[in-house]
């Protein structure tokens, strides 16, 4: 088995794994997709009443969503993961209480009028947990609106609820061969021209191309003509990005660890009986 | 109501990506006072970085209510 990074950036990584089953390709996405930890908030508590300034102004704590639409969107804002924390249930206390090692703390006071961002949520502690992206939209408020609450995120998967997932647009391919032949193709010459690095052999009567990187003029061959196509099932093309809670190098080698974990809990199990 | 945080297919965060589409839509609006063709919303799309077609029916197919609904407490 060959695992080949093709592309790397913080959050998206395009790969290739050669040497592995369909069902192995699988299992490797559907880990990629439920079943890496991420923090999101889970815990809210909203302050109801009049809430009161610096200056006295008294402001009402009425919002336009309601407080579980918040809570819901509050829940679905990436946060900046280190994977050395905890799951609430495996930490050493009961698991009604927190601590630093399995959950984050963070306030949010505005008062409007104005927009609430992401970015106004505010870590109590390290200041590494400022959410990802400080520009999402949580809710709006008016002239004599304030909100004021308290929020816990906690360690989860995606196979719990969809806030804890990781990844988005998983996705794999087999690495194919597309075999043309020059005297039937109008085409090959605009191909190689626009993708030089998708061709992979060439002589005299026929050219080979890979789609192993994407080429929007290969897919014109792919449509109008009819090359021969060879794909072969144990070479896969993955690709991915996250949501910037962890980075894609860090997630793809948390993804690996976890299968072989799993495949070694299965194997011993197995043998037991 | 408002923009939902991420698409609903892929979990992609989106509602980032929603104001910086507005912002550019009503600059056409305003500048050339019509409404954009299908050929710019796929460049502004390009050029925001939402690539995938389940998220971009996410912004494109959203009705903002919020300023709508604001009014009645």
């Amino acid at each position: 088995m060959e695992l080949k990074i093709l592309e790397l950036e913080d959050r998206y990584i395009r790969f290739e794994i050669k040497g592995i089953t369909p069902a192995i390709a699988n299992a490797l996405r559907r880990t990629l997709i439920n079943d890496i930890p991420k923090l999101a908030i889970h815990k809210v508590i909203f302050h109801h009443g009049q809430i009161r300034d610096m200056e006295g102004h008294v402001y009402d704590s009425s919002t336009p969503l309601f407080d579980e639409i918040i809570a819901h969107r509050l829940g679905l804002i990436p946060l900046p993961t280190d994977l050395n924390m905890k799951f609430r249930d495996e930490c050493d206390h009961p698991p009604d209480e927190g601590c630093p090692l399995c959950t984050v703390t963070y306030t949010l006071n505005k008062h409007g009028p104005a927009t609430v961002y992401s970015g106004d949520l505010i870590p109590v502690g390290d200041e590494k947990f400022k959410p990802v992206d400080p520009l999402i939209p949580i809710v709006k408020l008016k002239e004599n609106q304030a909100i004021l609450l308290e929020a816990e995120a906690i360690l989860g998967t995606g196979k719990q609820h969809a806030k804890w997932q990781v990844t988005s647009g998983v996705a794999y391919k087999y690495h194919r061969e597309i075999k043309v032949k020059k005297k039937e193709s109008e085409l090959w010459e605009k191909v190689k021209e626009a993708c030089p690095k998708n061709v992979l052999y060439e002589d005299d009567e026929e050219i080979v191309f890979t789609d192993d990187t994407n080429c929007k003029a290969l897919a014109e061959i792919l449509s109008f003509e009819n090359p021969e196509i060879v794909e072969d099932d144990s070479w896969f093309i993955f690709q991915f990005e996250t949501d910037g809670s962890l980075s894609a190098k860090d997630t793809l080698g948390y993804a690996l660890k976890r299968l072989k974990e799993r495949f070694s809990h299965l194997r011993e199990s197995a043998s037991l009986s | 109501m408002m923009i939902p945080v991420r698409c609903f297919s892929c979990g992609r965060v989106i509602a980032s990506d929603y104001i910086a589409f507005v912002n550019r839509i009503n600059l056409i609006r305003e500048t050339e006072n019509r409404e954009p063709t299908p050929e710019e919303i796929k460049k502004i799309f390009d050029e925001i970085g939402v690539k995938r077609y389940c998220c971009r029916r996410m912004i494109l197919s959203h009705v903002d209510l919020m300023e709508d609904v604001m009014p009645f407490d």
